[in-house]
């Protein structure tokens, strides 16, 4: 993976007047005397490596990311990320942030899962300071995360079959995504950028009438999902294109550091929420789905099974709710002591976790941020060798990056 | 019917030159027509399939929406690469355009030709002229010199070239059954038997599959998929030239949609109605088809495009074929 | 071939559904009391204890103050640079008499970028805007006044 500036040179849009490839990528012309009979040979006809720069303004890399792909015929023989367009520094600006103001930042690392990256920080600063949360916050919190989870999931499920060339799910995924960002907008006052943890517990107690809301909801969800199921599930032309495609094994997998759906859609059963259990997980009961092929099909299906996973621990949720207070005793200016602390909890894209060296001051000393959608997207260049280019979006969307969080 | 119009029957005269000139005019007028409602339909019907509500600002209910579209197309900068092949980066709209416009010249929209022609070969005729196109998009997506309009254009040079084939072949059944290639006498002879659709129901089938792939719509838009080659062979051209390629697409939209009818659907026949209106409804239900499948699908893979194209539809097109020849000898 | 047509009866389905778009410019969103949007300002209970402009994490906040003949502080300046401003709230939250709250007004684009900077007489509008549409979600000045009025002598 290489950083942006190096090489504006490097990767020309268009080729060199009337030759289909650029002649910057040279290495690969053959020799070409004309035959004496007739047409060339096959082995005589001049191939080029052409050099094709998908991105960063590309309808289908998801935001920014840009791809140098080196390309014969339509056949990819490399392609490399290149990634940072969206580096905003929020590691380095922690520093110099109270704990409490990191959180509006952490919002915009993977902007379509912000409740869970809020936890994720909230969690880790309560962790190292043993700060104890009150039951009802602890419900809300696992509450909006799973709702986020579903979120996240639906638009997954939508711009990858936009990137397949379907255009309806991803206009059903943002209508049903649309119903949990009212309910978001409702309890916090934002519509994607949540803010809605605090160090010791949550901002608001959930407005009059919102949990039963979310109650309708549920049912209606499952409805929903149902729909995607005979929508997408069984249709011939979907089906050919992801299964087999951008398959890899555990053992790669995890060679790489994949987490989540990618993880385990490879057949390994590793989810955090059941084995690092965290926050009030354990008290739930809930599957984890894992894939057997680990091909593009079966990260498309365990997003449709997480989301019914995650539905049934929302109603678990809203049966168990207690009462109480929102925000525990929390002191007012946080000190973390000196040390360091690191929690990762399951987040929509894999193994989010925040990693805090802390000297004692109501400042980390450095904050490192282990991003699953970074981390997974390393192992693109491999799953890429050799495919063609068709199944380039295929793969990529079904990594399933988001480059705030990658590039963050 | 003033015997003017029948031309074709008669010597050629300058009022009958006048006439035809007349006719190649109305029948524009009612192509540009068409192809303008189909693009507002269309958004129309696939808003509406996704809960959305389609175009609804300038006009009543939107309907002056493609208007303005192309207005906007009309007064953009016309850019030109560059490195681009200049001449046939100028040409290839038209080269694309003009045979999708002269395909409508045979089609019998009512019972006797009035503005079209009363073709012998009209259904060779269509199939010759449709296949030009392949050049003007192949040409476009070169001469832009860029690469995803060339691996755009080679796509589509390569999928409209193999689709040609079953689709050609599904229609020798229809022709086979009427014993005619000229595309009256086919409704002809639907209206005194059975519309071919029913007889010729995998020929049908071949030819709906086909015909998606020729008009590069989805699941068979490869040429312009979007998510991956950002808009295909037109990814260079701006204004005025874009919307040639635009109109070309949806006008071969309208003109497979009256073969449809023709060749499947009884054409012009069919009770009551007026044969024009029977004929505008056929068509309307073969464009809504395309419209609901793209609301629908997703896209298919370049590879799994060709080989479905020789593995699965010519050998059933040929089975239908072999299989109407013996029939109909036999009867 | 049958998932393709389930597929297609999905579609269909949907077609005469009742449709979600939201005409926008004409019909307004309806926002919930939480909803962030700019802030507008309240100078009157403004006790000048500058903690919003400590909690921003992007230092949009400026304000200064001068003490009155009775010793109490009065706000002179509040300006809110709202090119930086990323509607986290936190200054809301900290505030202790409430005199800077969050409106529902999210359209935020301008033609130049010095609009953005919103100061004291920008704010208060705000507030008397917000005030004229949602009467029922702001307490009486006064009732405010006087309850904090009495916490401020203390």
């Amino acid at each position: 993976m290489a950083l942006i500036p190096n090489g504006t040179d490097r990767e020309p849009m268009r080729s060199e007047k009337g030759s289909a490839a650029a002649q910057n990528s040279a290495p690969a012309a053959q020799g070409h005397a004309p035959m004496p009979y007739g047409g060339p040979a096959v082995d005589d006809i001049r191939m080029e490596e052409m050099l094709l720069n998908v991105g960063p303004q590309h309808p289908s890399t998801h935001g920014v990311l840009r791809l140098l792909v080196r390309a014969r015929g339509e056949t990819i023989v490399e392609a490399d990320p290149v990634i940072g367009y969206l580096h905003r520094g929020t590691e380095k600006l922690a520093e110099n942030l109270q704990y409490t103001q990191i959180i509006p930042y952490t919002d915009r690392l993977d902007y379509l899962a912000s409740m869970i990256n809020n936890y994720a920080l909230c969690h880790t600063v309560e962790t190292a300071i043993d700060l104890e949360v009150p039951e009802r916050a602890e419900h809300l919190r696992v509450l909006v995360m799973e709702m986020q989870r579903i979120a996240s999931h639906l638009l997954f499920i939508g711009a990858y079959l936009l990137d397949l060339g379907a255009m309806s799910p991803f206009l059903y995924a943002f209508q049903e995504r649309e119903r949990i960002v009212q309910l978001f907008n409702r309890i916090c006052g934002a519509r994607l950028t949540y803010n809605y943890m605090r160090i010791g517990g949550v901002k608001y107690d959930a407005p009059e009438g919102w949990l039963d809301d979310v109650r309708d909801f549920v049912p209606w969800m499952k409805g929903k999902l149902e729909m995607y199921d005979r929508l997408i599930t069984g249709n011939e032309i979907f089906l050919n294109r992801v299964r087999g495609i951008g398959v890899f094994d555990t053992k790669t997998a995890l060679a790489y550091g994949i987490s989540g759906v990618n993880l385990r859609s490879t057949g390994m059963r590793w989810d955090l929420r059941r084995n690092r259990p965290y926050s009030i997980y354990d008290r739930f009961e809930f599957d984890i789905p894992v894939g057997q092929h680990g091909d593009c099909f079966d990260r498309y299906y365990l997003h449709l099974l997480e989301m019914e996973q995650s539905l049934r621990i929302i109603e678990q949720v809203l049966a168990q709710m207690p009462d109480g207070p929102v925000l525990g005793k929390v002191p007012k200016i946080i000190r973390v002591p000196a040390g360091e602390y690191y929690c990762g909890v399951e987040g929509a894209r894999g193994e989010l976790g925040f990693y805090i060296v802390a000297d004692g001051k109501d400042k980390p000393y450095r904050l490192k941020i282990r991003k699953p959608s970074f981390v997974n997207l390393q192992l693109l260049p491999e799953l890429l060798r050799g495919q063609s280019l068709s199944n380039l979006i295929a793969i990529l969307g079904a990594v399933d990056i988001v480059l705030g969080e990658v590039d963050a | 019917m003033p015997a003017l119009w029948l031309w074709q029957h008669g010597p050629v005269t300058w009022p009958h030159v006048l006439v035809m000139i007349l006719g190649a005019i109305v029948t524009l007028a009612v192509t540009l027509g068409v192809v303008t409602y189909t693009i507002y339909a269309e958004r129309k019907v696939i808003g509406w399939m996704q809960g959305r509500i389609g175009p609804n600002r300038v006009g009543p209910f939107g309907l002056l929406q493609s208007f303005a579209d192309i207005f906007k197309l009309l007064i953009k900068e016309d850019i030109v690469p560059e490195k681009a092949d200049r001449s046939l980066f100028l040409l290839a709209p038209i080269i694309a355009f003009v045979p999708s416009f002269m395909t409508l010249a045979v089609i019998p929209f009512t019972m006797r030709h009035i503005f079209t022609a009363d073709f012998g070969v009209g259904l060779l005729y269509y199939l010759a002229l449709s296949a030009i196109t392949i050049h003007g998009v192949m040409l476009g997506g070169w001469a832009s010199n860029n690469k995803y309009a060339l691996i755009g254009g080679m796509r589509s040079a390569a999928q409209m070239l193999s689709y040609e084939v079953p689709l050609g072949m599904s229609l020798v059944g229809v022709a086979l059954m009427s014993g005619s290639l000229n595309l009256n006498h086919i409704v002809l002879a639907q209206s005194r038997t059975v519309w071919y659709v029913v007889p010729q129901i995998v020929g049908f089938c071949v030819f709906l599959v086909a015909a998606t792939a020729e008009l590069n719509r989805t699941p068979f838009d490869l040429p312009e998929a979007e998510s991956e080659l950002v808009a295909g062979y037109h990814v260079e051209y701006t204004g005025f030239r874009f919307a040639f390629f635009m109109l070309t697409e949806y006008v071969y939209v309208f003109a497979m949609g009256c073969l449809a009818a023709t060749l499947f659907l009884g054409g012009w026949s069919g009770p009551f109605l007026p044969g024009w209106l029977w004929f505008a409804i056929k068509v309307f239900a073969f464009i809504f088809f395309q419209f609901w499948l793209r609301a629908t699908m997703p896209r298919i893979r370049v590879d799994q495009l060709m080989s479905f194209s020789w593995k699965v539809l010519l050998p059933i097109a040929m089975l239908n074929l072999v299989g109407t020849a013996i029939v109909t000898t036999l009867w | 071939m049958l998932g393709f047509l389930k597929g297609l009866s999905v579609t269909m389905g949907q077609l005469p559904k009742k449709k979600v778009t939201l005409q926008y410019p004409e019909v307004m969103p309806e926002l919930p009391d939480r909803f962030r949007g700019v802030h507008r300002f309240i100078p009157d209970l403004c006790i000048v204890c500058n903690q919003c402009a400590r909690i921003c994490p992007t230092d949009c906040i400026t304000l200064s103050g001068t003490r009155d003949e009775n010793r109490k502080m009065h706000i002179d300046t509040f300006d809110i640079n709202f090119e930086i401003c990323i509607l986290c709230d936190l200054c809301v939250e900290v505030c202790p008499t409430d005199a800077i709250l969050m409106s529902d007004t999210f359209e935020l684009a301008v033609e130049s970028r010095d609009h953005l900077k919103l100061d004291m007489q920008w704010l208060t509008e705000s507030e008397e805007e917000y005030e004229e549409k949602y009467p029922d979600r702001v307490p009486s000045l006064d009732a405010v006044l006087g309850e904090d009025g009495a916490e401020v002598t203390e």
